[in-house]
């Protein structure tokens, strides 16, 4: 009885074989910009809003070049994880040829800086980090859920392959099926017991699906969504919807920063129109947009990132050229 | 997606004992399993005197989920498949297809976007009469609004024809490449649709196809009229159709041409047809703009993956 007691009182582990634990089962993940700011680790959600060309597939590029490098190859430091990263394409749009023209990039630069341009190296180190990256496409909501519910197994099978665990899971875009989910037929025939099919019960399932994942993959997930209406003529109609105080059109919560004219029009440009359940399973929101103001560097459009969730006042401005996203400073 | 009784012929592990235990849960087809968790399927099956039969049951449903979606490809395989099947096919204008990299890619839905006259059948017919020739392939043409003209490809043709041939074996190369060219007139969405069904069906089932390119002038025309109202039909039905043409692209590698038309916008200013949510469907948008009495148009990019937006080309093929 006493042992039994001292057996239950005894604790379980330190606070410091806590940390350890959970430092090498949910690492942070160093990614690059513009993803740089916030210590991001494995098992968080993290949503990147935008309008339509802002980026975001590049962003999610980019974080999955940085997961299949190697840290350090044949004496040259490449600053990667060396993990798998898998990536779900909802939007079907993938361009391969681009991804592999920036991981080429991503190599080259890392070898100049060693001074080591060994083109034979490359090509093997290309190879392997291409293996890393895996590749589905889906085209619409059922295929996504049969992709989830046979997720682990497939992840389980490359793990033992490549010896090497997944890091990063990327969806391009998350409301892909939004119009062709709200369209589902509402009524179930042959019992009442049987679930219907809809925009809301389909994102339960797929949340439930990914929640599942995370418990037995610990993977940093990456959700692009394309924000509901577009930069040009959003603006305006965000204008008018000021002038109208039209609660009905925008919700609440988003318009409380009437207050503050252009902070509302920041917060109108995007309108949340994904089921309750994913936006709360999101940990962490990231906005994305390109900037009205004209670049001093060669006319390249520039972009600007903005975090929403957790909320932080600076933002950062970057631009895109063939060899990736680069930060201004 | 299958009801569960279908199933039945081809696996015997599906039998009506296991169709009763999916019943009483709610299930009658392998879509209400993609609604239900598995690992709760299966500690309700633990109850019953036959669960091992009905947990092998549950498995089988399973390897039959597994075959619905997409295979996985990792990067090398994605590569491989890009630089065997999709290659550029050119539009037969050496400016445009110098700026375009070789043309248009396999695989790829292009859209060209621009007011009325400014080219875009031109664009058109010029590339199904480039490709049914030099690539020899087929052109299947969806034709929307009475725009297809067998006469225009005949003068492409001779434009580019290859004058060290005989005429005889010039109209010889004439009658193939008009062959090659398939014409369907379509006048509503729902038509579109059935098309397009039909089309991925016979694609599936012959091996040895040689379509090339998907031609749809004008989509927009047939999108428009169902979008507005309270409810998400048009838009949903707009969504399908530009899932099918995407996976008409990539599963069969056809360079698909779609074209969309220019209506008032806001302050006076022109905007495309389709706005907004049809952005996220095709890979690549390029705007055909003419000055009016002038026969030199402006190619520029709206959206490219490897491109920057608002780089041009002028061309005066037209």
């Amino acid at each position: 009885m006493a042992s039994a007691l001292k057996d239950w009182i005894k604790p379980d582990e330190t606070a410091k074989e806590m940390l350890t634990r959970v430092f090498t089962v949910r690492p942070f993940l160093p990614l690059p910009p513009p993803l740089h700011k916030l210590p991001l680790r494995a098992g968080n959600v993290v949503e990147i809003v935008g309008p339509s060309s802002s980026t975001k597939t590049h962003i999610l590029m980019q974080a999955a070049i940085s997961c299949i490098l190697p840290k350090e190859w044949k004496g040259v430091r490449y600053g990667g994880m060396e993990r798998l990263a898998a990536f779900v394409d909802l939007d079907c749009r993938f361009d391969i040829l681009r991804f592999s023209q920036l991981l080429k990039h991503q190599i080259a630069r890392a070898n100049s800086n060693d001074k080591k341009p060994q083109a034979e190296y490359d090509q093997e180190l290309f190879a392997a980090c291409m293996r890393r990256f895996l590749y589905i496409c889906c085209y619409d909501s059922f295929e996504f859920l049969a992709t989830l519910k046979t997720m682990n197994y497939q992840l389980q099978k490359e793990k033992e392959i490549q010896g090497v665990s997944v890091h990063l899971l990327m969806l391009d875009s998350i409301g892909a099926f939004y119009w062709m989910d709200r369209a589902l037929p509402a009524l179930s025939l042959g019992g009442i017991n049987r679930r219907s099919f809809s925009l809301q019960s389909v994102t339960e399932n797929v949340v439930q699906e990914i929640q599942k994942l995370l418990l037995v993959h610990p993977m940093l997930v990456l959700a692009s969504k394309r924000a509901s209406l577009g930069e040009k003529h959003s603006k305006t109609e965000a204008m008018r919807s000021l002038d109208d105080r039209n609660p009905r059109r925008w919700p609440t919560a988003e318009a409380s920063g009437l207050n503050n004219a252009s902070r509302g029009i920041q917060a109108l440009l995007y309108r949340e129109y994904m089921p309750l359940v994913w936006q709360s399973f999101v940990t962490h929101r990231v906005h994305v947009r390109p900037s009205d103001e004209n670049s001093k560097h060669q006319s390249q459009q520039i972009y600007l990132t903005e975090w929403l969730l957790p909320s932080i006042k600076s933002s950062d401005t970057f631009t895109v050229n063939d060899a990736g996203i680069f930060l201004i400073s | 997606m299958a009801p569960l009784k279908s199933l039945e012929v081809n696996y015997s592990l599906i039998d009506s004992d296991f169709q009763q235990f999916c019943a009483s849960q709610g299930i009658f087809s392998v879509e209400d399993f993609l609604m239900h968790d598995l690992y709760v399927l299966v500690a309700l099956a633990e109850q019953y005197p036959t669960s091992d039969r009905l947990k092998e049951g549950i498995t089988q449903i399973l390897s039959i989920i597994e075959s619905q979606h997409q295979p996985w490809q990792n990067g090398l395989e994605l590569l491989e498949d890009s630089q065997n099947c999709k290659q550029f096919l050119p539009v037969g204008c050496q400016r445009i297809d110098a700026f375009l990299h070789g043309g248009l890619q396999q695989g790829f839905l292009t859209e060209l976007v621009g007011p009325s006259s400014s080219g875009k059948t031109q664009v058109c017919l010029l590339a199904a009469s480039s490709i049914a020739k030099t690539n020899l392939g087929k052109v299947m043409f969806i034709d929307t609004g009475n725009s297809f003209s067998a006469k225009r490809i005949v003068e492409f043709f001779n434009q580019n024809a290859d004058h060290a041939y005989s005429a005889v074996n010039d109209n010889k190369i004439l009658q193939q490449v008009l062959d090659n060219i398939i014409c369907r007139s379509v006048f509503d969405i729902f038509k579109l649709l059935d098309v397009l069904h039909e089309l991925l069906n016979n694609l599936n089932y012959q091996t040895g196809h040689n379509l090339k390119m998907l031609v749809v002038d004008s989509i927009s025309s047939l999108i428009t009229p169902v979008l507005g109202g309270n409810g998400a039909h048009g838009h949903a039905l707009m969504a399908t159709a530009g899932f099918l043409l995407k996976k008409l692209a990539h599963d069969h590698n056809l360079a698909v041409l779609i074209t969309n038309h220019m209506v008032a916008g806001e302050g006076g200013l022109t905007k495309p047809a389709l706005g907004e949510s049809w952005k996220s469907i095709p890979h690549v948008r390029l705007m055909v703009s003419r000055e009016p009495a002038s026969n030199i148009s402006t190619m520029s990019v709206l959206m490219h993956p490897a491109m920057a937006v608002g780089s041009r080309v002028e061309c005066g093929i037209l």
